[in-house]
């Protein structure tokens, strides 16, 4: 039984770390209906950002917030420049723009900071956490709880500020939310900007979480993401965290206490492929 | 009329004559591939960086015979496709007289039998699959077989750490699969008990999930075959959740990278590998120094293991010439060379028996803790 | 031999980028798995001649028929999904098949297939350039196949299917029927190819078949101009024997590649030779 409640904390914390990388992938394809590939690169550069700004300031919370705005200004950097001028094009378009941004960018941080991992160490201040025998350890206590935090500031954004409302309208129906005057514009440029804050934030926790920062590092947080966001539903932001939070646990428990031998990212795939046949609208979507 | 046609022969004959001897003068080309893009560019880099030292001490020294070696050199990208075409461009376009690889197990055993077919002679640097050195005769392996690598890492775990419960972590490729089923082998052949193996990808970074399922178990040592990468992660994971086994790795992460990733988790792992940096042998420390002044790091496995595939195959030409069956009867023929990761006493089937090195993270630093040579383990099985 | 070999993996390009476009192109599907069907028909040769001893032709047509038979299972699975959906889909079932070559030791595992025989005709092994005249029979085989297909009636459901899917189903064409077919053209050439790539190569292992190689794939065919086989062709030639000539931008190679992807979007998303493309159009003018 502990070994499951132990199995089930990595879970979560991975669960976390997936959740906060995939919800840019659903808030952008909220407003725009794109596959936005190219936000690993943006994960990534996000590590590439707090790395950097730690070893300015020797600060971790300014370095969150460091790898948070270099992935922003990146986000709508491509927003501005390949999504919206490609928005009437066929969405093949898009999506092969989209892979083109991310394999270019992986390219230039290879270029730049070299195909090596970085070691990102950042003395931590939390400790660890004993809780009915389960033991939570400090850096899993650090993402769980930024994780959580940002979470909440999502959720209160959306649900007690009238642009997160304004965010959810557009999400829910464009052309509607243009046709009530709304400045569609600014709010899909919003979402972007949400989205790739988080991936940032997702960025430098696995960064420090993993003492490793990679070009290729969002490789598979790539694919699984967008699996993810399918399973819990296209464009629903709830469901992308729940989504998130299953694929966790669910390869953890296959690896840590079922024993399948199955490789590990195929589950996230394979789950998604399930709900397809089961269930097409995900989780939580409509 | 006559004085354009004597010109032109003239010129005729002083270019034929000119391009004799320029060719018999020209540099001896050797080819060289890596990957030096993608997911395993430092272990390209690293391996580049030393085969070049290996030609600039050879040059240095006054070349082979007089005549200059010059490393072509070309990028695998660890893929199966571009290997082939490089080697194919190598035999052709180059018409280099030998080949060193200074690649992964993939890149060289889909080029081996391509070398083979062409006459070409190939030495390998730290490839471990088993099919390579079958390719042909002309196949010659500087590292170990990750048969012998597994053994020896039993032989260190169970009679020199006494561990008598073990943990095997392997990752899921055709080195870490060959090696953890030697070394699961012969640890129980000594007596060890294997808890469990348990498998994983390429690239892993959660060892959270395998390291539970041990966490409270009374395991003496973990063997882990792994990359840098993944390696540093077990170590982290290990140390995080409390795990107080031993930690015993493969050459896979004798790398600088390993202690960098690792951090204060690497005090303590051992690792089985053919370079002992506690060597006194002033060739070995010299491409220490060498390394470290060129690259900006410490050397690792891949690297020495390069630069020795290069200077074997050197040494092959200036006992055969430039002729490739020459060259291959010469490294067939070749007896007691002291190469930086050790002593070859002669090449099986292409095949080497060398001691194997286990060496030990202290103090942040990567010395010296054991040798196998025990002849049952070191013999690679070949017959 | 170092051309020879450069034009016979050009051939095997040409195939994958041709069995694509039937699936993409022709009828519209979004498919980003292409490397795994590929992967399907390789090691279905690999198996039988290695292990069962089959020669090489029946090993072929048996790897066509395997392909072709996962494709016409995908395709069924595809009727329930659409756009984005299947993008994401076809990218987990590569992960997926990827997964399998890798873990189960019956494809080999982790240490591939080795040892793969070439073909023989009349009593003979095919030498180097024997092969490379097959392979190109094998594209001139494919390119038939296309034109065969877009010119029949299945051909014209496709194309209408590809413009505009909801109005091809208010005309009663049978949009389940010919995504099927789609797909088990496209792959079963895929499965072709893999054929000739197994025998040519000798050594196959479960990573030449990945996603990325799927991306490649895809890239190809559109820089060349999606939809049509004159662009699938070119694609396939220019971008596979770049690397060759380009050798010495090596270093840059990806992200030249990448940045192409999303200038050719931005600004001529038809590729080198599609409808729409200005060299296309200059050259009609001619």
């Amino acid at each position: 039984m502990s070994l499951l409640l132990q199995q089930l904390v990595n879970g979560l914390t991975i669960g976390s770390l997936y959740a906060l990388m995939a919800l840019g992938l659903t808030m952008v394809y909220g407003v725009l209906r794109v596959l936005h590939i190219a936000h690993a690169a943006v994960f990534t550069l996000g590590a590439y950002g707090g790395l950097w700004t730690f070893a300015a300031t020797g600060s971790f919370w300014l370095a969150l917030l460091g790898a948070m705005a270099i992935a922003v200004a990146a986000g709508l950097a491509m927003e501005r420049w390949v999504y919206w001028p490609l928005l009437a094009k066929p969405p093949i378009a898009t999506l092969i723009a989209s892979i083109g941004v991310f394999i270019a960018l992986e390219e230039v941080y290879r270029i730049v900071a070299g195909p090596e991992p970085h070691a990102f160490s950042v003395p931590l201040r939390v400790r660890d956490v004993r809780l009915a025998g389960v033991l939570v350890t400090a850096p899993q206590v650090l993402v769980m709880a930024v994780t959580v935090a940002l979470l909440v500031a999502l959720w209160l954004f959306l649900t007690r500020t009238s642009l997160g409302l304004a965010v959810r309208a557009v999400s829910q129906d464009r052309e509607m939310a243009a046709a009530c005057a709304m400045n569609v514009r600014r709010i899909v440029s919003l979402n972007f900007a949400l989205g790739s804050a988080l991936a940032g934030a997702a960025g430098m926790l696995v960064g420090v979480y993993y003492n490793s920062v990679s070009p290729t590092m969002g490789d598979v947080t790539a694919y699984k993401g967008l699996a993810i966001i399918v399973l819990g539903g296209l464009g629903s932001i709830p469901g992308t965290v729940l989504g998130a939070l299953l694929i966790g646990i669910v390869e953890t428990l296959f690896i840590g206490l079922i024993e399948f031998p199955f490789p590990r990212d195929a589950w996230a795939f394979l789950a998604m492929i399930a709900v397809f046949l089961l269930r097409p609208q995900g989780l939580l979507g409509r | 009329m006559k004085r354009c046609i004597t010109l032109i022969i003239l010129s005729g004959l002083v270019m034929v004559l000119a391009a004799g001897p320029v060719d018999a003068q020209g540099p001896i080309k050797i080819g060289f591939f890596a990957p030096l893009t993608g997911f395993a560019a430092a272990d390209g880099a690293s391996a580049k960086h030393s085969a070049e030292i290996a030609v600039d001490e050879i040059n240095g020294a006054g070349g082979i015979k007089g005549r200059k070696l010059e490393l072509v050199v070309y990028d695998d990208r660890h893929d199966s496709k571009e290997a082939v075409a490089v080697a194919n461009k190598l035999i052709e376009k180059d018409q280099v007289v030998g080949v060193v690889s200074g690649s992964y197990s993939m890149p060289s055993r889909v080029t081996a039998p391509i070398f083979a077919k062409a006459g070409v002679p190939m030495t390998v640097a730290y490839a471990v699959h088993p099919d390579v050195t079958k390719a042909g005769p002309c196949v010659f392996r500087n590292g170990f077989l990750g048969q012998v690598e597994g053994a020896a890492g039993a032989e260190s775990a169970v009679k020199i750490q006494k561990a008598r419960r073990i943990a095997v972590l392997t990752v899921d490729n055709d080195f870490g699969r060959v090696a953890s089923a030697a070394f699961i082998e012969r640890a129980k052949k000594l007596g060890a008990e294997i808890h469990s193996e348990q498998v994983y990808k390429l690239g892993e970074k959660e060892f959270g999930p395998y390291l539970t399922k041990i966490k409270d178990e009374p395991i003496d040592l973990i063997y882990h075959t792994s990359y840098y990468n993944e390696g540093s992660q077990i170590a982290r994971k290990a140390r995080e959740l409390g795990i107080k086994a031993a930690l015993e790795g493969t050459e896979g992460i004798d790398s600088p990278k390993f202690l960098e990733l690792a951090g204060p988790a690497a005090e303590g792992v051992t690792f089985t590998t053919n370079l002992n940096r506690d060597d006194p042998r002033p060739e070995v420390q010299n491409f220490l120094k060498r390394y470290q002044a060129k690259a900006g790091t410490g050397a690792d496995m891949v690297g020495a293991s390069a630069y020795d595939a290069v200077r074997i195959l050197a040494r092959g030409i200036e006992a055969g010439g430039t002729e490739a069956k020459a060259i291959c009867g010469a490294l067939t023929g070749l007896r007691d060379y002291h190469g930086i990761t050790g002593k070859i006493t002669r090449f099986v089937k292409g095949e080497v028996t060398k001691p194997v090195q286990i060496q030990i993270v202290k103090d942040g630093k990567v010395r010296s803790f054991a040798v196998i040579d025990n002849p049952e383990v070191i013999t690679p099985p070949v017959q | 031999m170092y051309l020879l070999t450069v034009a016979t993996l050009v051939a095997i390009y040409t195939m994958l980028t041709l069995g694509l476009n039937t699936i993409t192109g022709l009828a519209g599907q979004i498919s980003l798995g292409h490397a795994a069907f590929f992967g399907v028909g390789a090691y279905t040769t690999a198996i039988l001649t290695v292990r069962y001893g089959w020669p090489f032709w029946p090993a072929l047509l048996a790897a066509v028929m395997a392909a072709a038979a996962v494709g016409a299972i995908i395709g069924a699975a595809a009727i329930r999904v659409r756009e984005d959906f299947l993008a994401i889909t076809t990218m987990g079932v590569n992960f997926v098949v990827v997964s399998v070559f890798l873990y189960f030791p019956f494809f080999g595992g982790a240490l591939g297939i080795g040892g793969i025989p070439g073909p023989r005709l009349l009593g003979h092994d095919v030498a180097r350039p024997g092969f490379l005249v097959l392979t190109v029979a094998g594209v001139v085989t494919a390119l038939a196949v296309n034109l065969w297909l877009s010119r029949s009636w299945a051909g014209l459901a496709l194309q209408a299917l590809r413009e505009d899917e909801e109005a091809a189903r208010a005309a009663a064409v049978d949009v389940r029927k010919f995504k099927i077919l789609a797909f088990t053209i496209g792959t079963g050439l895929a499965g072709l190819a893999g054929a000739f790539y197994a025998s040519f190569l000798t050594f196959i292992s479960a990573g030449d078949f990945g996603f990325s190689f799927s991306i490649t794939v895809l890239c190809m065919l559109v820089f060349g101009g999606l939809g049509t086989n004159r662009g699938a062709i070119a694609g396939a030639t220019v971008l596979g024997a770049a690397p060759e000539l380009f050798r010495f931008l090596a270093d840059y190679r990806m992200l030249t590649y990448g940045a192409l992807l999303l200038v050719l979007m931005r600004f001529q998303p038809a590729g080198l030779l599609g409808d729409d493309s200005a060299l296309w159009r200059a050259l009609r003018r001619r």
